[in-house]
């Protein structure tokens, strides 16, 4: 083809293609379609039509028939109950944030209920943006009886509203556990490490645990740790100072606002203000030399828990749910090993109990039947045999029931590649749950002694009004993130230079108008 | 058939239409990709502009002119990532030009069939590794503990290299890893291009006496001059559209690399990515096409002044 012959047909294509795009209109992007107009309201249940209710959960989708083959037993109970099926929608892991988000931007009419978390799941954002279906007391009292009995008689519809006095969600407020975050470490190490009966008490210690380590466990490093953690400070400042953080404001992943327990409406940050990030940033420094972690940590993304379980990592961070499964398996791969886990404010009684509305779930705002919705959503929450079966799966196959009355694993079964995956985080109840043979017998001193001196997260029912300081935030986000990775894994040769030259940025980025106007919110909420 | 003056116009065309009805055809699929995912969206990116929320939908949220973009200007970031974004691109569309040619004029060169076969396709297999893999790949050679190189030169009795904080190291490794992925699928246009040049061509060199590196100086590169310009006008476009892929699995969120390898797309990503912003996210991505728009009608102007029939349009 000559050269001229291919520009014309460019030359067509182009004037054809602008042709029709100028007479479409925007019907892909439709995301206005009614709803949202309120649920209010009650009155008798009207099962006369079958219907489907749709979920909406996060999780990878398991294609091992056992999720079909439990709806298909739950779907006849639930058919039975109030004539409606169950169907879940899975948000898979991969870049969840977004697909969450852009999912309830579609205004997809065939979802009905949504999975949500005013923590880590843009639940006050998304009520606000008009998301979910606004609900009153006639309205769940009619639906969903017994769950509005439960979450009424402990007060927590409270935590659900927005300030126009409606309800955006159920929340998972009668489900116990915790998800505080520290080191797990080896209990055999830190006694020959000379730590007094192997017990840490105080993060510093970790520079005595972490170097005898290095010294002493060649094929292991202290603490092999992957990608963005940002522990080795927020570890030392939680437990040194008496700051909370504001858990609704992220800048990147970061979270940059905080208060303090004896000032808790003026709000403030530690990366701005005084040297507690310095003297955290300094230890960080000092770990680095000993060689607490890979030169390369935040480029390396290997399977560090793994690591820890094969003896080839001294310690490793997440928080107490996991240390639970920590308990269960590290006796048998590293016999001896003694497992213990020092969370974050032990020394000082600097953290939360998790807050209610971890999990919660919300009636979409275009649900085409929000009341079969809630009255599904309320037998899954409250009737034992569907609890079971929707969380569980069916007994004898999913799980069995040992002589203890305890849940474990079937013969033969294989967690990786068998299981159930309804990923049912947003109404578990302690009353209904069968204790896991997995979990340790002293499982519930464990959480005892967390609980007499954690405290309650003070802004449960903060709502920040990020309208006008999103830029900030956005802003801040870049800041933080050029700073925040050097300064924990001690990568900056004058740390103290480093941040006054991060607060300078912060400070142009606007972190004033942001503070300021989180202040305003707080005082809101106190008023 | 008979036909009035009046109505011939419309007929012809229609008859002209029908008469193509096969080349139209052929461009459906095109057409309509293009209208579904280019120019269908194209009235969304109003959003940038507003302060979005699901009741009021698109059009009905509240305007807010140009707020959705000033967290650009707040980071202080706006230079250095456009710089670093451009010269990347830029550095890219040049050496990858140049290396596509080379190859696709040895590849001409290559007289053993099998051979020549061979060669294209062992060229052309890195494109189809994920960028994912090519990250991990790398942080195996480059890493300081474990890493192939820094194995090798401790071995060999040298001090290992801290690659991954060494800034000024990563435009290369960049560069030659986009090279490596890229060059083979992207000189295939270009043997294209060669094997449609006229055959009388060579064969009047030929007579003339004309030497293998005169063929290709006077015959070939001549010849490749349209192809050339039609693919950097192309590329142009992209100018401010980095490899978003490629870059976020190399470096990642290592911020000691930044200075040298963070380009639009992936600041953003770290800036927004928590934050369930529909707006500040499109308000980069208007950014970065207004200005590859702009671009291309610049560049395009230019090409037509110089010479009419290399322009696009």
């Amino acid at each position: 083809m000559s050269s001229i012959k291919r520009r014309t047909l460019l030359k067509g294509g182009a004037l054809a293609a602008f042709g029709i795009g100028t007479g479409v209109t925007l019907a892909a992007c439709n995301s206005n379609n009614g709803g949202g107009t309120g649920g209010g309201g009650g009155g008798e249940l009207d099962t006369s039509e079958a219907v489907t209710v749709t979920m909406l959960v996060l999780g990878d989708k398991p294609t091992n028939g056992r999720l079909e083959a439990m709806l298909e037993q739950l779907n006849a109970k639930l058919t039975e109950k109030v004539n409606a099926s169950l169907e879940l929608f899975y948000i898979e892991w991969a870049d969840w944030q977004t697909q969450y988000n852009v999912q309830l931007l579609s205004g997809d009419s065939n979802v009905d209920l949504i999975g949500t978390a005013t923590d880590w799941l843009f639940a006050w954002e998304n009520a606000q943006k008009g998301a979910f279906l606004p609900m009153d007391e006639a309205m769940l009292s009619s639906y969903a009886p017994q769950t509005w009995e439960q979450v009424d008689s402990e007060g927590h519809w409270e935590l659900c509203k927005l300030d126009d006095g409606m309800i955006y969600f159920m929340p998972e407020d009668n489900f116990t556990q915790w998800t505080n975050h520290g080191f797990f470490y080896r209990g055999d190490w830190a006694t020959e490490a000379g730590i007094p009966d192997g017990e840490i008490t105080e993060f510093e210690q970790f520079t005595t645990y972490f170097q005898w380590v290095k010294d002493n466990q060649p094929e292991a490093y202290p603490w092999d740790v992957a990608g963005t953690n940002e522990a080795a400070l927020t570890g030392f400042v939680q437990g040194r100072t008496e700051y909370q953080v504001i858990q609704q404001v992220t800048a990147g992943i970061y979270f940059p606002f905080h208060t303090t327990t004896s000032d808790p409406t003026a709000v403030t940050s530690y990366y701005m203000e005084g040297d507690d990030l310095l003297a955290a940033a300094e230890l960080a420094r000092e770990w680095n030399d000993i060689g607490v972690w890979r030169e390369d940590a935040v480029n390396y993304d290997g399977d560090t828990r793994e690591q820890f379980y094969a003896g080839l990592s001294g310690a490793d961070q997440h928080h107490m749910q996991t240390f639970l499964g920590i308990l269960h398996r590290m006796p048998t791969d590293q016999p001896g090993s003694d497992p213990k886990f020092f969370y974050w404010g032990k020394e000082n009684n600097n953290y939360y109990r998790d807050i209610k509305t971890h999990g919660a779930m919300a009636v979409s705002a275009n649900s085409r039947n929000p009341e079969r919705a809630l009255a599904v959503y309320d037998i899954l929450r409250n009737d034992e045999e569907c609890y079971h079966l929707f969380n569980y799966g069916i007994e004898g196959t999913d799980y069995v029931i040992d002589a203890e009355g305890r849940r474990s694993q079937p013969e033969g079964f294989d967690p990786a590649t068998d299981s159930l995956g309804s990923n049912f985080w947003y109404g578990r109840m302690d009353e209904l749950e069968i204790p896991s043979a997995t979990d340790p017998d002293n499982k519930q001193e464990m959480f005892d002694a967390l609980d007499a001196n954690a405290k309650d997260y003070p802004y449960e029912r903060l709502v920040v009004d990020k309208t006008m300081i999103e830029s900030t935030l956005a802003a801040m986000g870049a800041v933080l993130s050029e700073y925040i990775p050097q300064l924990q894994y001690g990568k900056f040769s004058d740390p103290a230079a480093a941040i006054a030259e991060m607060r300078q940025k912060l400070t142009d980025a606007g972190y004033e108008d942001a503070r300021a106007s989180i202040q305003a919110d707080i005082e809101a909420l106190e008023a | 058939m008979a036909g009035v003056a009046t109505t011939r116009r419309p007929r012809s065309l229609l008859k002209s239409a029908w008469d193509s009805k096969v080349l139209l055809l052929m461009c459906l699929p095109a057409v309509a990709f293009f209208v579904v995912f280019a120019y269908a969206p194209m009235p969304g990116a109003w959003i940038a502009f507003t302060n979005f929320n699901y009741r009021d939908g698109i059009f009905g949220s509240p305007f807010v002119g140009l707020r959705n973009f000033e967290f650009l200007i707040k980071s202080g970031q706006l230079w250095l990532l456009t710089r670093n974004t451009i010269l990347y691109n830029v550095a890219f569309i040049v050496l990858g030009n140049i290396l596509q040619i080379a190859l696709a004029i040895m590849l001409n060169e290559i007289r053993l069939r099998y051979f020549k076969k061979i060669s294209q396709t062992v060229m052309f297999l890195p494109y189809f590794i994920s960028v994912v893999l090519i990250g991990v790949i790398a942080f195996n050679l480059f890493n300081y503990d474990t890493g192939a190189i820094n194995s090798l030169i401790v071995a060999t009795g040298g001090d290992p290299v801290k690659i991954y904080s060494t800034a000024g190291l990563w435009p290369f490794i960049i560069v030659a890893v986009q090279m490596w992925q890229s060059t083979g699928y992207g000189s295939i246009v270009y043997f294209a291009a060669i094997m449609g040049i006229d055959k009388t061509l060579f064969e009047a060199a030929a007579i003339d006496g004309a030497s293998a590196w005169q063929r290709i100086r006077y015959v070939i590169l001549p010849s490749l001059k349209p192809t050339f310009i039609i693919l950097l006008l192309f590329s142009m476009g992209g100018i401010m559209h980095g490899n978003f892929g490629l870059f976020w699995n190399l470096v990642g969120n290592n911020a000691q690399l930044f200075a040298t390898t963070d380009i639009i797309e992936t600041a953003v990503y770290r800036m927004v990515m928590t934050q369930n912003n529909f707006t500040t996210s499109t308000a980069v991505g208007l950014y970065q096409s207004i200005f590859g728009f702009a671009l291309v009608m610049t560049a395009n102007w230019i090409v037509r002044r110089m010479n009419k029939d290399y322009a696009l349009f």
